[in-house]
């Protein structure tokens, strides 16, 4: 406090405290700490079978976990034992890497590492990835400049249209608990995923305030199918999107959307997919691929 | 010639006064003094009446102690918003007792009595007074009698809203209280109040007497409750819950209390910099457990007793369903002395152990310790286990405070006495792996100690200290603070 005030101790007053405590014991140990991290973790949603899988349920997760898999890593551990609480901003997916890992580390923060590590939210994983296995070039893996900007049509086509119809296939759980909750986490919003925001369900000149929104549920599948239809056809035989030579983040996103597809419980959504025989093709293949290059951590293993 | 003739004594009226000197009666031309003897004297002389009124009265009554005579009916009057079946059941079981001797005055009188105790002691009443009457039944008989209660209720409904500041705290709070709600003596209570550190809390509680001699009272209530840890934990924490309870006794007596809690607790809105250990700590979990508590203060003041002791025991068992198992138990004790005249020692202790059956114990359930309603001259919740900035807490804990407290010099009646303490405590994780008695003993022989002097403000109801001291013995995970620290709170050690 007194540093705030701009004011700082007297001498004699500083000696005098310098003094205490006369005797020190050492630091109190708990089993509540957390155990020092020895390899790069991702934080994740449980998966859909948490005993025999180690891929996420969750579709931003799992978009994660497919890019740092088809970027070559290998090794990673995965925990969903942490509750979304306890993510950086309430947000999974968090990478816990180790300080000697990351690529601005001094030599003297990799030579006093305690095991704590850093937190890393979302946005920062591809920098870390980048400082692992080198950064890519200007086409990101693309084969040209036109297919680069191509991809980008793609992930806003993922993001929008398919996004929306995979939320709207899982229906928000609103349990007892969450309900009564003290700190309610708000979804990302239905609204906010489309590529025309839908109209509030009153008008301007009505005299009810704006509430709620009119969702096209036709327009979204119609959409939705389209998009499908279009993906498997890009696709073709191809062993990477857009004719790529190795996976690109395009792979990591259509991947991640494929999969949760596949495990969703919509059968109209489901069978989009599974008609068409080069997407479960290829999803099954990626999928072999980005499991391999995670192990469940220790921790939640012997609890 | 008129020598000899007789002379008639002067005359004297027969009511002259005669006393002398009469009762100090002053000058009646200073009218003021006269008014003032004369009132004293008439006070004087009531008093007189009224005693011997009071001694003839009981001349009479002891008298006819053996005199037969029946309590016919009970009558209750102005108690218009209270169930009549509430009153019977308070009134019966005292009409009903010793059937077997012959009613007589005596024990007429002492039911009347009885039911009137009964009647204050439900504080539905403002005002009760006992008539004895003859009995207005035609049937009667000739030692019938009715008991007539002359009663006025209460005010029905009771709203307060205040704001306080202190402690780094600043609050609001709104309390709305219903008496006597469904006639039953039933009490409603609902309380909300925000704060800075607190953030939000409230409580609805629906308590109602359970046996007729109003010593038993159950309870329901439903609370929730949003805490600021982001001091020593990084993290907020939201409560909420239901409990149920059943409370019997008084408190110099030993009061007992047994319930029931299902609560839902949220430890979310973390900070930033918040520790790995807090994060792995995050999210929701349930407790659902039942608890026994006994406390019994004996202290002639909460805040600053000189005299008496005070003492609390409670354990918890939690594991019938939600997601915590564990058994938990605390114990509190305060002894105050006065040594010689002005001079007070006081020693607290208290100790607390969180014995959790499988898997890891939650953040919620462990003991914090330290900071100046604790053990002074360390950090709010700032001793025991930490992971970097954060106190994880512990399932150990023992705390003692020794204090002399006295007036201030030539002034002691003021509030504000000085007071010079020793602390000491530790705050430990279990290892189950070894006996509890050598975590104990263990824990005992490692302890974290503090002295200084300082000022404690009586300031009802609560108490205020400045404290200047230092930590003697530490532990290095422990958090310390030297210097000034100022503490607000009830319970000190």
């Amino acid at each position: 406090m007194s540093r705030a005030l701009g004011i700082s101790l007297p001498a004699p007053l500083r000696h005098f405290f310098s003094l205490f405590p006369l005797y020190t014991h050492p630091a109190i140990e708990s089993p509540d700490k957390a155990r020092p991290l020895t390899s790069p973790t991702l934080w994740i949603h449980v998966p859909w079978s948490p005993d025999a899988d180690v891929l996420s349920s969750d579709v931003e997760c799992l978009k994660w976990q497919a890019y740092l898999a088809l970027r070559g890593l290998s090794d990673i551990a995965v925990r969903w034992d942490i509750a979304v609480d306890g993510a950086l901003d309430a947000r999974l997916p968090n990478l816990h890497v180790p300080l000697k890992t990351l690529p601005a580390a001094s030599e003297e923060v990799k030579a006093q590492d305690d095991g704590e590590g850093e937190l890393l939210p979302a946005h920062l994983i591809p920098e870390w990835v980048d400082g692992q296995v080198g950064a890519m070039d200007e086409l990101e893996g693309y084969v040209d400049q036109a297919t680069r900007d191509e991809s980008r049509a793609w992930v806003a086509l993922l993001e929008g249209n398919v996004h929306a119809a995979l939320v709207l296939s899982q229906p928000s759980s609103s349990s007892f608990l969450s309900l009564i909750s003290p700190y309610q986490h708000k979804t990302r919003p239905l609204e906010t995923v489309l590529p025309h925001p839908p109209a509030p369900l009153f008008g301007i000149s009505s005299l009810l305030p704006p509430y709620g929104t009119h969702i096209d549920v036709e327009a979204i599948e119609q959409q939705y199918r389209d998009a499908i239809a279009s993906l498997s056809e890009r696709l073709g035989t191809d062993k990477w999107f857009l004719g790529s030579s190795s996976p690109t983040a395009l792979d990591a996103l259509v991947f991640a959307y494929l999969h949760c597809i596949l495990h969703s419980k919509d059968h109209t959504l489901r069978f989009e997919v599974t008609r068409r025989v080069n997407l479960v093709a290829w999803e099954r293949r990626v999928q072999s691929q980005v499991r391999s290059g995670f192990r469940l951590v220790p921790v939640l293993r012997s609890s | 010639m008129s020598d000899l003739e007789p002379q008639a004594p002067p005359l004297q009226p027969p009511l002259h006064n005669t006393s002398s000197p009469r009762d100090r009666e002053p000058d009646p031309t200073d009218i003021e003094k006269y008014r003032k003897w004369w009132e004293e004297r008439k006070l004087r002389k009531l008093r007189g009446q009224y005693e011997s009124a009071l001694v003839q009265l009981s001349e009479l009554v002891n008298g006819n102690l053996s005199t037969p005579l029946n309590i016919a009916s009970v009558r209750v009057r102005g108690a218009t918003r209270t169930r009549e079946s509430f009153l019977g059941s308070i009134i019966d079981p005292v009409l009903q007792r010793s059937h077997d001797e012959v009613p007589t005055l005596g024990t007429v009188l002492h039911k009347t009595k009885e039911i009137k105790s009964l009647l204050e002691e439900t504080d539905l009443f403002s005002q009760v007074e006992a008539v004895i009457d003859r009995s207005r039944d035609p049937l009667a008989h000739p030692d019938d009698v009715d008991v007539v209660f002359l009663t006025r209720e209460k005010g029905r409904y009771f709203l307060n809203t205040s704001t306080q500041v202190g402690n780094n705290e600043g609050g609001a709070s709104a309390t709305c209280r219903v008496r006597n709600a469904f006639g039953g003596a039933e009490t409603f209570e609902a309380n909300v109040a925000f704060a800075t550190k607190t953030r939000m809390s409230y409580n609805a509680s629906l308590s109602a007497p359970l046996t007729s001699n109003l010593k038993t009272r159950g309870e329901f209530s439903v609370f929730g409750m949003e805490r600021d840890n982001s001091s020593f934990a990084s993290s907020s924490e939201g409560v909420r819950g239901l409990r149920a309870l059943v409370r019997t006794g008084s408190l110099p007596h030993g009061s007992h209390e047994v319930g029931y809690e299902a609560v839902l607790r949220h430890i979310g809105n973390l900070t930033p910099s918040a520790s790995i250990s807090m994060r792995e700590a995050a999210g929701q979990s349930v407790k659902s457990s039942v608890y026994h508590s006994w406390t019994r203060d004996t202290r002639d003041d909460r805040i600053l007793g000189t005299r008496g002791s005070y003492a609390k025991f409670f354990q918890e068992f939690a594991g019938l369903g939600g997601d915590t198992s564990f058994y938990k138990t605390e114990a509190q004790g305060q002894i105050a002395r006065s040594l010689f005249s002005g001079v007070t020692l006081s020693f607290a202790a208290r100790t607390g152990v969180l014995w959790h059956l499988g898997g890891r114990s939650c953040f919620s359930d462990r003991f914090q310790l330290g900071g100046p309603v604790s053990v002074r001259m360390f950090r709010m919740n700032g001793m025991g286990p930490h992971d970097g900035v954060d106190s994880l807490g512990g399932n150990l804990f023992w705390s003692t405070g020794l204090s002399l407290i006295s007036d201030i010099p030539r002034k002691p009646h003021w509030p504000v006495k000085t007071h010079l303490f020793v602390n000491a405590g530790r705050l430990d994780a279990l290892d189950k792996s070894r006996p509890l008695l050598d975590n104990v003993l263990g824990s005992i022989s490692k302890p974290s100690i503090s002295a200084g002097v300082g000022l404690v403000y009586k300031l009802d109801p609560v108490r205020v200290e400045v404290n200047f001291g230092v930590p003697l013995v530490a532990s290095k995970s422990d958090g310390t603070r030297k210097g000034f620290q100022v503490g607000i709170g009830l319970d000190f050690l």
